[in-house]
């Protein structure tokens, strides 16, 4: 029993290899793809945040003082100033092209209008649609502004002969110190690539089950690939998927080292934790492959159903809008997602480095993920055996 | 009429009736196959309402922080209040210490911590300077920002108070001490995208993508069919193109033009009023700019589907690069600071000027003046795409003839 068990396992483990060889599309969805997107994402988020986006000064005043915040706004780190424009009507348009994503405003008379105690107003607009470079621009905009306002302050309180202790208690009260849990700095690139990589990853494992054994039904070699087992289903599914269990735990594996070691992004835990739960990540996908080809043993459906549920899963994660504030029916729906409870883990170890068994729950569920298959087991045996079902 | 004309006539007559059934004989494949009705038209109806149902809330409420009050003060106690009375943080939970604190955050009870010192009160009426600490959860990137705006805010606001109240003790007082706490005014606009919403910020961009992906993915399939249904693995069946490349082509995508032009104006016109997101753009500039943007991703599609040897392959294939395309399109990490290598790269694909463009006439209310580059960059990728997909074409069709005239060939034994 075991022996054949053994054997079956073996032959279809070689068959499955061959045929892996025989046909690039196996290679580029595996390795070709996942090592495109590391390239790309890990070039693309080099930088951990945006640094020196252009922003233009609108400077109608031409007094020293507005040269004073010119040269402020220079020194920040993630604006650079690259145009000095005459109006405001020039600077919006230049916004409208996008080739800045903010401007200050200053207008004529401010710096009199300080000494005349006219309390001016200094404007500063930045661009929201681009909400990452708007956001960022922002608050280093607010900040220069404040400090030009402490600026001022500091002047005339020092003019009114106070003590420099005193004066510092009457600038700023409450100071405020801002620290981000896990994260030393907020790093664009962690909040994303932990997300997005894994997320590739299980789609293309979606896709890649789906493909490996529809295509069995398609070109009707699926009685081949049963027969070769004796008709068991399990040895016939086990030594199918086995390499690519392998291929894709390497490359996750690879993308755990990448993101971890080679950029350093926050890992709080043993990088161990993150590998277990990529390989858990690789063989929950996997589970839900068998399920979309075992509903509809017709290979054009399983792909769709793979990559429709593949997609999403990135969405679901919710990384970039949390769940929690998503409307209530998503919040229920994105438990059926492997990469939600990837995501958990990510957070609950490598994020956070808490105890583990904060994080027991969405192992159990990863792991549930595995028992999706047995409710296609003997439908997809009998399309198998029987290939009853049209190739189209 | 001279015999010249009539015979131009004649070909003009011949022209359009073969487009025409090109155009048909392509509308009845699509409907007819199960697959290229889900990609085609399932897919652009159902992404987009997904998306905006579940970005609905575009922006995060109420997020639930614990606030550790050592001071236990009528100042810190007025700072929590306000905190709580903002739109964007609510205190949840309130604890003496850290560690409790911790505990609720790790159990996600919380996402942030506001920590306010034991000494609190006691500098504030010493005159000197305090400090409140806070902790934010970032595993999203949205806690980060709104439960540090919301405490900056009202830190803010209560500093202004404390050195009115600070400048009195000192014998300022009146105008002169307003002025002195704010001697100078600043506001702060944000454009284009009011209260930062995320919906507003990422549906716009991955509409363009689903219009193109989808698209893509369709004509991939519907050539993938045809190559494996057909004989010789052939795009076009023989007997439709009778050797004229030009008449295959242009009724085919007239077909998928009319399709998406439907499409458009639901994803582009209709949702975004549906789900409230920005839509001040001119609606003839928008009609103008998206034309060649269809047209180049029709060509651009045909072209690359020519490659493709079955009719699942484009979707194993390419479904992950609309993730690349919608990061490389610029909407998030701003295109400025994207690095020259994949900024090039990036023009490859109709997506990238599609998304800047729509941007900028849908949410930024520029004209067609505005995006010119864009819309030129366009009409050249659509000029482009129609040659490359002229030449694969011509030489699909060549590969065949030469089979078909093979196998004329009496067999010499």
């Amino acid at each position: 029993m075991l022996k054949n068990l053994v054997t079956g396992l073996k032959t279809t483990l070689n068959r499955e290899i061959k045929r892996m060889l025989s046909r690039p599309i196996y290679f580029i969805c595996t390795v070709l793809t996942m090592s495109f997107c590391y390239v790309f994402f890990l070039t693309f988020f080099n930088e951990g945040q945006p640094n020196k986006m252009p922003i233009a000064v609108v400077d109608m005043d031409h007094s020293s003082l507005s040269r004073q915040i010119t040269r402020n706004l220079e020194a920040t780190q993630q604006a650079e100033i690259i145009m000095h424009l005459n109006s405001h009507k020039e600077a919006r348009e230049e916004l409208q092209r996008g080739n800045i994503y903010g401007f200050m405003e200053i207008k004529r008379g401010f710096s009199k209008e300080i000494i005349s105690n006219r309390r001016p107003m200094l404007n500063f607009y930045v661009n929201d649609a681009y909400l990452i470079a708007g956001s960022l621009l922002n608050k280093d905009l607010m900040y220069m502004s404040a400090a030009t306002s402490i600026g001022v302050q500091q002047k005339i309180l020092r003019a009114k002969g106070m003590e420099e202790n005193r004066i510092m208690g009457i600038l700023q009260p409450i100071a405020i110190d801002t620290h981000l849990i896990g994260n030393a700095w907020a790093n664009y690139g962690t909040y994303l690539l932990n997300v997005i990589l894994p997320g590739i990853l299980q789609l293309m494992v979606m896709l890649i089950t789906v493909f490996a054994i529809g295509v069995e039904f398609k070109e009707r070699t699926a009685h081949d690939w049963i027969g070769s087992t004796g008709n068991k289903m399990f040895p016939a599914l086990t030594g199918k998927l086995l390499p690519y269990t392998i291929v894709f735990t390497t490359l996750g594996i690879i993308g755990n080292l990448l993101l971890y070691s080679y950029m350093r992004y926050p890992l709080n835990t043993s990088i161990g934790w993150m590998f277990v739960s990529t390989f858990l990540l690789v063989v929950a996908s996997q589970s839900l492959g068998i399920l979309f080809i075992g509903i509809t043993p017709v290979l054009r459906d399983g792909v769709t159903i793979a990559g429709f549920f593949g997609m999403l899963g990135v969405s679901f994660a919710g990384s970039a809008f949390p769940i929690e504030q998503m409307p209530y029916p998503t919040r229920i729906f994105s438990d059926l997602f492997p990469m939600r409870h990837y995501f958990n883990i990510y957070v609950n170890q490598a994020l956070n480095g808490m105890n583990v068994r904060y994080s027991l729950i969405s192992i159990l569920a990863l792991v549930s993920f595995s028992i999706l298959p047995f409710f296609v087991y003997n439908r997809l045996r009998n399309a198998a055996i029987r290939q009853n079902y049209p190739v189209k | 009429m001279t015999l010249k004309q009539k015979r131009k006539q004649r070909t003009i007559i011949s022209l359009l009736n073969d487009i025409l059934a090109v155009m048909w004989a392509e509308f009845r494949t699509m409907f007819k196959d199960r697959g290229v009705v889900i990609m085609l038209v399932l897919a652009p109806l159902v992404y987009p309402v997904l998306y905006g149902l579940i970005y609905k809330n575009e922006t995060l409420t109420k997020v639930p922080v614990a606030a550790v009050d050592c001071s236990e003060s009528q100042t810190s106690r007025e700072l929590l209040r306000h905190l709580d009375a903002t739109q964007s943080v609510q205190i949840a939970y309130r604890f003496n210490s850290l560690e409790e604190a911790k505990k609720a955050f790790n159990n996600k009870l919380v996402h942030g911590v506001v920590y306010i010192p034991a000494d609190f009160a006691k500098k504030l009426n010493y005159g000197d300077q305090t400090t409140v600490s806070i902790y934010c959860d970032i595993s999203s990137f949205m806690y980060y920002r709104i439960i540090n705006q919301a405490c900056t805010n009202c830190i803010l606001d209560m500093n202004k108070r404390i050195q009115l109240d600070r400048l009195n003790a000192n014998g300022i007082a009146g105008e002169e001490a307003e002025i002195i706490a704010n001697p100078v005014q600043y506001s702060g606009t944000a454009l284009y995208n009011e209260g930062a919403g995320f919906a507003s910020f990422l549906l716009p961009a991955l509409l363009i993508i689903i219009l193109q992906q989808t698209l893509f993915l369709g004509i991939g399939m519907i050539t993938g069919t045809s190559r494996e249904e057909n004989r010789f693995h052939e795009l076009v069946s023989t007997t439709v193109h009778r050797g004229k490349i030009l008449r295959v082509i242009i009724g085919k995508s007239v077909c998928y033009f009319a399709l998406y032009g439907v499409w458009s104006f639901f994803m582009l016109g209709v949702i975004p009023h549906v789900f409230d997101l920005p839509h001040i753009g001119i609606t003839a500039d928008l009609i103008l700019f998206i034309i060649p943007f269809l047209l180049s991703v029709i060509f651009f599609s045909m072209t690359v589907s020519v490659f493709l040897p079955n009719r699942e392959t484009g979707m194993v294939l390419f479904l992950s690069f609309s993730l690349v395309l919608l990061f490389i399109s610029g909407f998030s990490w701003p295109p400025s600071n994207i690095h020259w290598f994949w900024k090039t790269f990036a023009w490859i694909f109709p997506s990238t000027s599609g998304v800047q463009g729509y941007l900028k006439i849908n949410t930024m209310a520029g004209t067609l003046r505005t995006v010119s580059q864009e819309y030129i960059s366009l009409w050249i990728q659509t000029g482009l795409y129609f040659m490359t997909t002229f030449i694969t074409y011509r030489w699909q069709i060549k590969r065949i003839s030469n089979k078909l005239a093979l196998e004329s060939e009496p067999v010499l034994s």
